[in-house]
């Protein structure tokens, strides 16, 4: 399993108005893999401000890093393309 | 960035723009519903209603997976917060909504121990790491977010992990359009289909709204220009006297869904007979829990849980918001009594909520005339 950077409470993400919230509103943002570790399905993955998480890749065909994904509560919906740069 | 700044270029937003106004006819209405609370969101952060001719509305739908919870399942999760041991984990926006005695907010601050999460994950992490505790994810979304949900389960199954459970409230995107096409009350002429639930279901799900009510509908994706030409195609197959499911978000979307997510979704979860919504009543099939092979992990079987419905506020008018009957300003309370700050309905708790979307963009004192 690939350890992602720990994340302090108050660093999660809020729903802010500005943004909207893309945890449990029907939105998706982009991320691009980092590390994957395809034996636990799992990468980690770097959002377009920086902030690194844990992604499940268990809907997805094969990912490689620098792939782009469109990511939703912590899994890639769909791969957008490859080594896009966020 | 690819695949976002093509997409906000606001000299193609004036070409669109002047598109639709040569596609509508002059003294004719149209009423167009966005499904999505992320459509909505859109909408107003980015001002595309100030694009469209005076003649086009856009009527806000049920999409919004935080804004349809009724308060009885807030009382759930709370009570479920309040038993000894419990670490009840959940999504920012599900920290707010109003239950008949205050918030899951309001329970932390009495001692429950809530934490937000921003990924089920997070909660199988919290699970590992406090053994002696027990873990429940309280799950909301469409079937954009099942799959996060039907994963980690699967994971939390396949690790063995004893302590962590899911109070499911997913809820599926087609029941409920199905109910408000059946409402006597609305007279919409077509629909922007969700985005990212279609990456999941596909666009195949939404034929019947065509065949079976006339209305078309385009499956579009969320930034300013997806929303403007996809309400363009709309208008567009209208004004050719056309009527079918188009998929402006094919970047994204394949027409037939991802197989595996749904395949996923079928092996963690079944359908609930009936589930309440938000201001829309109980709807046949509309919401999931957890399949008997999942049984173990089923946060109402593990646990006491009342399970008592509670009427929505009189002042909140939720449901009409949410079928599209009237406008979020046109309620009563919006705006005074029911702030951002201090929600009374869920329409104002959640970013992708109508009321709140109007709220913080400044709608709230204006109404569109319409011609």
């Amino acid at each position: 399993m690939i350890e992602s950077p720990p994340r302090a409470e108050h660093g999660v993400p809020d729903c802010l108005p500005e943004v909207g919230c893309i945890t449990c509103g029907d939105e998706g943002v982009e991320m691009r893999a980092l590390k994957v570790d395809a034996g636990s399905g799992l990468a980690v993955c770097v959002d377009p401000a920086g902030s690194t998480s844990e992604v499940d890749l268990g809907i997805v065909a094969a990912v490689e890093p620098g792939d782009a994904l469109l990511v939703h509560a912590g899994v890639a919906l769909t791969r957008l393309g490859s080594k896009v740069t966020a | 960035m690819k695949y976002v700044d093509e997409y906000r270029d606001a000299e193609l937003g004036q070409v669109l723009a002047g598109e639709i106004l040569a596609t509508v006819e002059p003294g004719r209405h149209y009423k167009i519903m966005e499904v999505c609370g992320g459509h909505t969101h859109s909408i107003y952060k980015y001002g595309i209603d100030d694009l469209l001719p005076t003649n086009v509305e856009l009527v806000h739908g049920p999409g919004c997976p935080v804004c349809v919870i009724p308060m009885g399942r807030v009382d759930d999760g709370i009570a479920v917060a309040r038993e000894p041991g419990v670490i009840l984990t959940c999504f920012g926006d599900m920290m707010r909504i109003p239950g008949s005695d205050g918030s899951f907010l309001d329970a932390k601050a009495e001692g429950a121990d809530i934490r937000m999460v921003y990924s089920p994950l997070d909660a199988l992490r919290i699970a590992r790491e406090n053994p002696d505790r027990e873990v429940v994810f309280y799950a909301i979304g469409f079937e954009t977010t099942a799959p996060s949900t039907a994963l980690t389960l699967m994971r939390a199954k396949a690790e063995g992990i004893p302590n962590f459970t899911c109070m499911c409230s997913h809820v599926t995107i087609v029941p409920p359009l199905r109910a408000l096409l059946d409402s006597p009350d609305l007279r919409l002429d077509g629909f922007i289909g969700p985005g990212h639930v279609s990456t999941v279901v596909g666009a195949r799900p939404f034929e019947f709204i065509p065949s079976s009510y006339g209305k078309p509908l385009v499956v579009s994706g969320f930034e300013p220009l997806d929303v403007l030409q996809s309400i363009h195609m709309i208008l567009r197959q209208l004004s050719d006297d056309r009527c079918e499911v188009e998929n402006q978000y094919g970047r994204v979307v394949p027409y037939e869904g991802n197989t595996r997510a749904l395949e996923v979704l079928s092996e963690v979860f079944e359908l609930r007979p009936h589930f309440e919504w938000r201001g829309l009543g109980f709807i046949s099939q509309s919401a999931l829990k957890l399949s008997e092979a999942y049984a173990d992990f089923d946060a109402e079987r593990r646990f006491e849980v009342p399970g008592v419905r509670v009427a929505d506020p009189k002042a909140c008018q939720c449901g009409e918001v949410l079928k599209g009957v009237i406008k979020p300003w046109e309620c009563k309370v919006f705006g005074t009594a029911c702030t951002p700050e201090r929600p009374i309905g869920t329409c104002m708790v959640s970013p992708e909520g109508a009321c709140a979307a109007y709220y913080n963009y400044g709608r709230f004192a204006r109404e569109r005339e319409v011609v």
